[in-house]
């Protein structure tokens, strides 16, 4: 991660460099199926830089309200008629995302073929396709080094509230660590009883606490926020027989990407107020992650400075801290 | 594939800039004092971890980072605006906002669309209906808010009037329909409470709901288009959305003169420095002595005798729903 991280700082010190806002004429590579657009001089580069400035506020506006950037979203509310520009668009927009956000979509894992019920999985077979199956759905990250992810910096945007925010991020960050740590799956009976442990069974926080008439939320309002928002998939096979204990809880394709391992290791930490040798062995067992890298920050310290973080929340950074995992998948994507 | 085009950037800018945006546009708005303590975050994550007092945050700094900020959103259709804050001590307020923004586009991407044309209803009885020539409130408190509850069809069909009876004009059914169901009170008073905690509204301590300096910044050139007349005569007549003599920015809650007909208005904030520039303490316009006494803003309410709070407060409320279940019954 630590090299990735390299990388795009270099990748933005180019852009850095580079001389400012001068368009370059495109390449000759770039000219396919669309190139008699290119015969006008100006129109086509304008046109461009219009639909990438569209996509932007597009992605921006989707991470807003916590909505997936969805392929067809972009091509019905960005693309228009244009669709065939999707690839270099895109690529436009990441470019603009990093270089003046330090933002940049990454495409969420397709479901895992381990999360199908039986049902699904016949059909996937039935239906072999030649290609890499790829989510057509993306989430807006932060690509800024590490040291800038601190609560100090990040807050909780006031989507709805900010404290409301902080405890939303806190509980999918605890339940999700509490299913990786349960080896990625949860029977639904154990789900429950973490909640009641937890004294969040019947409601949680609103997302705006501050809300005289609805400061709390029925908890299964907000599990379904989870599942629809892609933190939690929520699996009911019932072609399994019985009919008991067949409904599971695992980690949804946002939740892996915003909530990686670092961000469970973080998050234990906090909850055991510090590290100790014992406590990193048994991370790196659970969660196949290296030694705590030399210079983090400790995490108890630096949820003590941010008020607005209840008990124990190791801080909104972690929405935005989820890494580049697939972002090379759209390079192979063809239209 | 388009590897030759760059985004234009603010010379010099690096990821120390791309993370004040980021907390900026997390935040919704920065305060001077909120600025250095966000840069000095910044400035310590940039440089190792070492300390660094907020207090040495200069003006200079924290304007700068927004000089550089705003060019590089800029060609984005965002924009950063400033504002004091008329009601708390004028502080200075900044906004990162939507250059060309309207109420639905700025919340339809976190609320319904009944919520959002529920807003629009707000909207208009904040400055069409308690804002007429005699009373300039330019805020509803929470019983008026629930009246609006529903779209009531005399809106869509009468909307330049100055009729203020909400209880009229029923008989228009079909416009009513096409505007939606409308809210329930419970759901009002839960969008109320968010819009508050998303920066969209402030509510005083008499309860009163009023758009916040970041709403009024971002919202500024549509609520002139839509509530004030364009033809009319920029000086003399009566305008829904009304500027300060002093700062030019509206005023939602200030002074006016005290000749009923003359279009003066003056924040609080402004309003020593704007004496100390003049001889006497008269209307610019029409010389009548100003005393200061006659408001813009809630006070236009609370500064009459006859006002109580809370009880006056309830019992509105419980007109409103009063009002609210008798029309459910006739549905
Ligand atoms: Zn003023
Ligand atoms: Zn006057």
């Amino acid at each position: 991660m630590p090299v990735q991280q390299r990388l795009r700082r270099q990748a933005a010190q180019n852009v850095d460099d580079d001389d400012m806002g001068q368009p370059h004429p495109q390449s000759p590579g770039e000219v396919d199926s669309d190139g008699d657009e290119q015969m006008a001089e100006v129109g086509p580069r304008d046109e461009t830089t219009q639909l990438i400035k569209n996509l932007v506020r597009y992605a921006l506006s989707c991470e807003y309200s916590r909505a997936p950037i969805r392929r067809d979203g972009i091509k019905e509310k960005v693309l228009g008629s244009n669709g065939r520009e999707f690839k270099r668009v895109f690529a436009g927009a990441q470019k603009q995302l990093r270089a003046t956000f330090g933002m940049e979509m990454v495409e969420l894992p397709t479901k895992d073929r381990n999360l199908m019920t039986a049902e699904q999985k016949r059909k996937a077979a039935k239906s072999q396709t030649q290609k890499e199956p790829t989510s057509n759905t993306y989430v807006l990250v932060s690509v800024l080094p590490e040291a800038y992810t601190t609560p100090a910096i990040i807050t909780p945007s006031k989507v709805q509230s900010a404290e409301g925010e902080a405890a939303y991020v806190a509980l999918y960050t605890m339940i999700i660590a509490i299913i990786t740590l349960s080896g990625g799956e949860l029977s639904e009976p154990r789900l429950r009883r973490h909640l009641t442990r937890l004294n969040v069974s019947e409601n949680m926080p609103s997302l705006n606490p501050n809300d005289e008439t609805s400061p709390s939320e029925k908890t299964e309002m907000v599990l379904q926020r989870m599942v629809r928002q892609g933190y939690l998939v929520k699996l009911t096979d019932s072609r399994s027989g019985g009919d008991e204990d067949q409904t599971t809880w695992h980690v949804g394709p946002r939740g892996k990407v915003e909530v990686d391992k670092e961000v469970i290791a973080a998050f234990v930490r906090t909850i055991y107020g510090g590290s100790d040798d014992e406590l990193e062995n048994r991370l790196q067992v659970s969660l196949k992650i290296r030694d705590r890298k030399p210079g983090v920050p400790d995490m108890v310290e630096e949820v003590a400075e941010e008020e607005a973080a209840p008990n124990g929340d190791p801080g909104p950074s972690n929405r935005r801290r989820g890494r580049r995992r697939q972002t090379e998948a759209y390079d192979e994507e063809s239209d | 594939m388009g590897d030759e085009w760059e985004p234009p950037l603010p010379a010099g800018y690096s990821d120390v800039n791309r993370a004040f945006l980021q907390a900026f546009m997390a935040r919704g708005t920065l305060t001077f004092r909120e600025g250095q303590r966000l840069l000095a975050a910044i400035q310590s994550a940039s440089e190792g971890g070492s300390h660094i007092d907020p207090a040495s945050i200069t003006m200079d700094e924290f304007q700068n980072f927004i000089r550089t900020a705003r060019d590089a959103v800029e060609p984005l259709d965002f924009d950063i605006r400033n504002t004091r804050d008329q009601i708390r001590g004028g502080e200075r307020v900044w906004a990162f906002i939507n250059a060309h923004s309207d109420p639905a586009t700025q919340l339809s991407t976190t609320h319904t669309p009944e919520e959002v044309a529920y807003v629009k209803r707000l909207l208009d009885a904040m400055f069409e209906q308690y804002n007429t020539p005699r009373m300039e409130v330019m805020a509803v408190d929470e019983g008026q808010a629930l009246r609006v509850s529903r779209p009531a069809a005399r809106r869509e069909s009468n909307m330049n009037g100055n009729d203020n009876d909400d209880e009229e004009h029923q008989e228009d059914g079909a416009a009513a329909a096409a505007t939606g169901r409308g809210l329930k009170h419970s759901e009002v008073l839960s969008l109320l409470s968010s819009l508050v905690a998303e920066g969209w509204l402030d509510k005083s301590l008499n309860g009163f709901y009023s758009l916040t300096p970041r709403s009024l910044m971002e919202l500024w050139s549509w609520l002139v288009a839509t509530y004030n007349e364009s033809d009319a005569d920029a000086d003399d007549d009566w305008q829904r959305i009304k500027f300060c003599e002093a700062c030019k920015e509206i005023v939602t809650y200030g002074q006016r003169c005290n000749e009923p007909n003359c279009t003066i208005r003056l924040h609080d904030i402004c309003e020593d420095g704007f004496w100390r520039t003049r001889p006497e303490r008269k209307c610019p316009k029409c010389s009548t002595p100003w005393e200061g006494n006659h408001y813009v803003g809630e006070r236009a309410v609370t500064s009459r005798s006859g006002f109580q709070r809370g009880r006056g407060r309830r019992a509105r409320r419980t007109e409103a729903a009063e009002a609210e279940e008798n029309g459910a019954d006739e549905e």
